[in-house]
């Protein structure tokens, strides 16, 4: 049995903590959209052309998200959040547009009836994902929280300006 | 569901999940148990692509054979790919990881059997 591990809630990156879920599901997604999309779009395209199209689109998105997720810079970020919006549009406008128009969609995209094939995994997906790049742009870096607390501490204990002024003179 | 090697790899994923969650919410980080346990899978999904190439050497063919030979890729890289993207991880979060895997693993054996029913074992 593992020791219970002190919980190091800091992860440094977008891919670690819970983004290293987050990314393992992403990449899960990225996988099937864009496998199933191949398969159908090869062997079997005009049965259901728009169907194919937005499951490759999907796949697509999915990729992206997975691979800037697990980069995880400011601008791989930037891309992510630009993905995941991307993707909760497409999941709430595909799934509306499957329920609306079934004629269009003999064959199930991943998106259709709100991912509901899926789990509903597609919907709950970007919201999360959203969230999770969301608190990374309000704490840019996990090293910076000390160092913004310690700068917050300094000013606490400055007080006035008084004060201040008082440390820069023993300075 | 026919057959018993399909059956044990649906009873054993979702086990394994729900020790990996079990883990996760001790806050617990990967373990030798747990991999152990992952390996016990593996070995499953490996058993269960042998079963069915043997099939498809003898002749038999299903309707979506790209899609089986895809789901036949893919089964036994699922475990690989999560034990070593949880390895990775220095927290609860690794044992999450092979939670997810451990799902996927009951619901591709699961759908598996619908593109083709052939395991009578």
């Amino acid at each position: 049995m593992a020791p219970p591990e002190p919980t190091a809630s800091h992860p440094d990156s977008t891919r670690t903590g819970p983004g290293r879920l987050l990314v393992a599901v992403y990449g899960l997604f990225a996988l099937s959209a864009s496998a199933r999309a191949g398969v159908q779009i090869t062997t079997k395209f005009s049965h259901a052309p728009v169907a194919y199209l937005l499951s490759a689109f999907a796949g697509v998105v999915y990729i992206l998200a997975t691979v800037t997720l697990a980069i995880g810079s400011p601008t791989a970020r930037r891309i992510a959040v630009l993905s995941c919006s991307v993707e909760l549009v497409g999941v709430l406008a595909v799934g509306t547009w499957s329920l609306a128009d079934p004629a269009t969609f003999p064959d199930a995209t991943v998106w259709s009836s709100y991912g509901s094939g899926y789990g509903f995994v597609p919907l709950v997906l970007p919201v999360f994902g959203l969230l999770w790049l969301r608190r990374w742009s309000r704490r840019p870096r996990a090293r910076g929280t000390t160092v913004t607390s310690a700068e917050n501490a300094g000013e606490a204990a400055g007080g006035g300006v008084a004060h201040g002024e008082g440390i820069r003179k023993v300075q | 569901m026919n057959g018993a090697v399909p059956t044990t790899i649906i009873v054993a994923g979702l086990a394994l999940a729900g020790y990996a969650l079990l883990m996760t919410a001790l806050n617990r980080r990967m373990s030798v148990p747990l991999l152990a346990a992952v390996g016990v899978l593996e070995i499953l999904l490996l058993v269960e692509v042998g079963i069915i190439v043997a099939k498809l050497a003898s002749g038999e063919r299903p309707a979506g054979l790209a899609t089986l030979i895809g789901y036949l890729i893919a089964m036994p890289l699922v475990p690989v790919a999560a034990a070593l993207w949880g390895l990775m991880e220095r927290s609860r979060w690794g044992p999450a990881v092979i939670a997810v895997a451990g799902l996927v693993a009951a619901v591709l054996v699961v759908r598996l059997h619908q593109i083709w029913p052939v395991i009578h074992v």
